[in-house]
């Protein structure tokens, strides 16, 4: 019950989060903006249409969409909104969903180079290396995690007996911090890409779909959404464990803070130059890494009392 | 008698295979590997299965005492592995080198697979042995076997070159570990595995260890006495890459275990764990920035094993420290992980290698910017390969995933702990950041080799390998999708085998990692229905549409050429400009000039060095080469001057003894 319950929610923060980027652009820039809910019309057109494939791409270019979107619901299976209990959930799930999303990471860089296009080879070699400099971050702030709470399964983590020490609150507010910015990388949002890009040769994640149309593309968006979902809510559950705040609060607090967050950045400053993403990837990891050292003398100091 | 029958065992082998004709060599060896390995695997499931260890062998020898040899649980585990590598292996070299007969003499090939029976029988020989004297013997003729196996093109320099400086690496390695099995025997007697427990408990352990870790380390490819491997496969065929890669190797890594099972003082267990932890960590990340920077397929294959060499070390490294602490569970995660990761490792890199092998075989090359669009010519291969770099990746559903998560497991659990915690977390940050750039480098492998349009004639008319080459493939492949869509079943053979590392096995039971293991299965069975479900659904969806192909977007260009695809230079420039100084860059040709307006054709390529090469060619080689020619002096070749210096010597032992110099 409890488990289905998450499932919705989770559903329910995927679908909001678009619409909610969407609406405080819209406002900052003093537009009244699109419908809140236009991407799932954009997305239900996408899924009626036919395909156009490029005469180099093979079999593999036609099952990345499957496995993109695929590997993204199984990695959401595994995020508890709150302590509501996920469908999956076992001791080192916080390593299984990493590699999980890896695998869809992987499919759709080759599926990028499939296409033989200069433009796709640039978006995937760019999206590999960001990706595996992301990684160590993401590592490190489940390594904080299991620090604090003793527990591998994000379950576990942050499930209600176990709220650490009220001491570790700020290292839990940094780890919070981190994992917006992971949102921010991960799903390929500004500073790390700009989505809108009208210059393919700037692109990340969007030029590496661009041969992409139809019930594919469409089945690629929802992937993403999950995935930007997944880490919203993997940072609202941190917040929410650092100030004691309800169950309840973790759900609209992923979609407000992904959605308002990305917004306003998004409407306030432009994209980084290419060559400075590495550097800003790379200060996520160190400042993940800050947390869990933080963390570390913390309980090190705790325990001597 | 032990060795008189080895040999005869051995010349009854190449009699045998230089007997039969021309094209049954190949089955004759398969039958000769299969037979030998089939026997000694089902004594290694008896004793997996629960028996105790079963005694094969025992006799009295001249220089390193009483020397025996035995199945126990971890020579059980190592036994299958060999045995899978090894035959599948044989069968490729069947379809592999069936064009090379016609060029080759007779002798040649027999030569070729006598060695590869005797390779084969070698290695378990080295798993079996319990030490000492027969350890040593069947080492050397595993190096020996490996030796003649890489001299197969022997025609070709660079092939000459690359055997010549693995003979000479596995020789200083060699050395190594006579000197610590003697110095073993010296302290307790015996020579044997079983009495270096006793030599670590009563004397400093850390020179020996030292010495056992630099020796075996010497055949794993440990950071930095790697550069043999990146120069000895691409030299050799495809399935002797195969099997030295996917099997050989591992022969190092089991004498670390067997090392490291030794230890037994705390602060022993915690120093060797922080070096073994940080030799890990260092092989596997200069593996792997390597691998990504290269551009030919079995050099960045070669890179890629030393990679993983690096990820069992992070594993042993975490066991040590897990057993240093007293936390069982972490020392069992990490042990079970890096006994796991050897198994995989051989599955999915000798599939890797026989892809690499079709490759050179089907299009003559194995440079990736020449390759391309492979995916259509060989479409089994590329996607027995695709899977094999998915499993390399860690990606589920495949085996790769299953023993990095334990090792995984076994870092957070001392986090948790509080044990080492920031051993643990380097550990965890080099296996992420190693995970990432795997992806990194196999993607562009892929891409380049498989994918995209094929960038030079002769690839274009590629047909498929023939079907024992692909039938040998499905061998590994199998222990692929065993490991990952059955983990609870593997991890139950691992855990047993990881009691030899365990002091007291009743504090371990198999119950502490198979909850887990058998979620992770189902995760990895959710997956691939998940997965077929959408592929179900898309296709259901796209019936009756209009589905039509056209050129790929150009972004408004409308005459793209193959040449304008990325290439694996330009695939891993990102990651080069982060980490210049690990490669030097030889290139030969000249470049595109800044100032040619109208450039004509150029030919250009750029290899990229590995920086530890500079260490064989650094000041101290010239130093030695004087040092030999001031000895050389010596050397007058005059009788009556070497009894002098006999005599000199004499009185030099006489003297030293007199004053009580020497005992």
């Amino acid at each position: 019950m409890m488990t289905t319950f998450n499932t919705l929610l989770l559903l329910a923060v995927a679908l909001a989060i678009p619409g909610v980027i969407n609406r405080t652009r819209a406002l900052l820039a003093g537009r009244r903006g699109i419908r809140f809910l236009q991407h799932l019309y954009d997305v239900r057109l996408r899924l009626r249409k036919g395909a156009v494939y490029s005469t180099t791409t093979t079999a593999l270019f036609r099952t990345t969409p499957s496995v993109y979107l695929g590997a993204a619901i199984v990695a959401a299976l595994m995020i508890p909104v709150g302590d509501l209990r996920p469908m999956l959930s076992f001791e080192g799930d916080v390593v299984c969903m990493a590699y999980v999303l890896a695998l869809g990471r992987f499919a759709l860089v080759l599926a990028a180079m499939d296409t033989g296009s200069a433009f796709e080879g640039m978006g995937a070699s760019r999206e590999a290396l960001y990706g595996a400099l992301a990684e160590p971050a993401l590592m490190l702030v489940a390594g904080t995690l299991a620090l604090l709470t003793g527990h591998t399964s994000f379950a576990r983590i942050f499930a209600p007996d176990l709220l650490p020490d009220a001491r570790f609150a700020v290292v839990l507010l940094l780890t919070a911090y981190v994992l917006v910015k992971i949102v921010i990388t991960e799903s390929g949002r500004v500073p790390v890409d700009d989505p809108r890009t009208h210059l393919e040769l700037t692109m990340i994640h969007e030029v590496m779909c661009l041969d992409y149309c139809g019930v594919d593309l469409a089945m690629i968006q929802m992937g993403g959404w999950l995935k930007t979902a997944l880490f919203s809510l993997l940072a609202a559950d941190t917040l929410a464990a650092a100030f004691c705040l309800r169950w309840w609060t973790a759900a609209p607090l992923a979609v407000a803070l992904t959605g308002v967050t990305v917004g306003i950045v998004e409407s306030t400053r432009a994209r980084n130059k290419l060559v400075r993403n590495t550097t800003f990837i790379l200060t996520v990891a160190a400042l993940a890494a800050l947390a869990f050292f933080t963390g570390y003398l913390l309980q090190l100091n705790i325990g001597l009392e | 008698m032990f060795f008189l029958c080895t040999l005869l065992a051995l010349a009854v082998i190449a009699a045998a295979i230089c007997a039969v004709p021309l094209r049954a060599k190949a089955w004759t060896a398969l039958a000769i590997v299969a037979a030998a390995g089939i026997a000694l695997a089902v004594e290694a499931a008896g004793v997996l299965a629960g028996g105790g260890s079963r005694p094969l062998w025992a006799f009295d020898s001249l220089m390193l005492g009483p020397d025996s040899g035995s199945l126990d649980a971890l020579s059980a585990f190592f036994v299958p592995v060999i045995v899978i590598g090894a035959v599948a292996a044989t069968l490729y070299s069947q379809g592999y080198l069936r064009h090379a007969l016609a060029h080759k003499s007779p002798a040649h090939v027999s030569l070729h697979y006598t060695a590869l029976a005797v390779m084969s029988l070698a290695m378990l020989g080295v798993v079996v042995s319990d030490g000492g004297y027969s350890f040593l013997f069947f080492w050397e003729l595993m190096t020996v076997a490996s030796f003649i196996l890489i001299l197969f093109d022997a025609e070709r320099r660079e092939v000459r070159r690359a055997a010549l400086s693995y003979l000479i690496m596995m020789h200083v390695g060699f050395v190594l570990l006579v000197v610590g099995f003697v110095q073993l025997h010296a302290a307790t007697g015996s020579a044997s595995f079983a009495a270096l427990a006793s030599c670590f408990a009563a004397r400093p352990f850390l020179p020996l260890f030292l010495v056992f870790l630099a020796g075996f380390g010497m055949k794993a490819g440990l950071f930095p006495m790697h550069v043999w491997l990146p120069e000895a496969h691409p030299a050799a065929p495809s399935h002797v890459s195969a099997l030295m890669s996917g099997v050989m190797i591992k022969t190092g890594i089991y004498g670390i275990l067997r090392v490291a099972a030794a230890l037994n003082d705390m602060a022993a267990l915690r120093t060797a764990g922080f070096i073994v932890l940080s030799l890990g960590i260092a092989t596997a990340l200069w593996g792997v920035i390597l691998a990504a920077s290269q551009n030919d397929v079995k050099r960045l294959l070669a890179y890629s094993s030393i990679e993983n060499i690096g990820v069992i070390l992070i594993g042993i490294g975490v066991a040590l420290l897990g057993k240093a602490a007293g936390s069982h569970a972490a020392a069992l995660c990490g042990m079970a992980g890096a006994l796991l990761h050897t198994a995989n490792h051989s599955f999915f890199k000798s599939l890797l290698f026989f892809g690499a092998g079709n490759i050179l075989t089907q299009t003559r090359t194995l440079s990736l910017d020449a390759l391309g669009g492979l995916a259509r010519h060989m479409p089994v291969t590329a996607l027995l390969f695709l899977i094999g770099a998915a499993a390399i990746c860690a990606l589920p559903p495949f085996n790769g995933f299953v023993s990095e998560l334990l090792i995984y497991l076994g870092m957070f659990k001392e986090i948790a702990a509080g044990n080492d915690t920031l051993a643990a977390a380097a550990g965890t940050v080099a296996l992420a950041l190693t995970g990432g750039i795997v992806v990194l480098a196999f993607t562009k492998l892929c891409g380049t080799v498989f994918l995209g349009s094929p960038r030079t004639h002769e690839v274009a008319e590629a047909t498929e390998a023939d079907n024992v080459r692909l039938t040998a493939m499905a061998l590994p492949l199998a222990g692929i999708l065993f490991v990952g869509l059955f983990p609870a079943a593997a991890a139950g053979i691992v855990t047993r085998t990881a009691r030899f590392f365990l002091p007291t096995p009743t504090v371990v039971n198999d119950c502490l990692l198979s909850p887990t293991l058998a979620a992770v299965g189902r995760t990895a069975w959710l997956l691939v229905a998940v997965v077929a479900l959408l592929v179900w659904l898309r296709r259901r969806a796209l019936r009756g549409r209009t589905v039509v192909q056209g050129l790929t977007w150009g972004c408004g260009f409308t005459a793209p050429n193959v040449r304008m695809q990325y290439t694996g230079e330009s695939f891993a420039e990102g990651l080069q400009s982060i980490v210049p100084s690990l490669t030097r860059q030889d290139g030969e040709g000249d470049a595109v000039g800044k100032n040619e307006i109208f450039p004509a054709a150029h030919r250009f390529d750029i290899r990229r060095k590995d920086r530890i090469d500079n260490l064989f060619a650094a000041w101290w080689v010239e130093a030695l080469r004087l040092l030999n020619q001031r000895v050389m002096r010596l050397r007058t070749g005059k009788i009556n001057h070497y009894l002098l210096f006999a005599l000199a010597f004499l009185g030099l032992v006489f003297l030293l003894s007199i004053f009580n110099l020497i005992g």
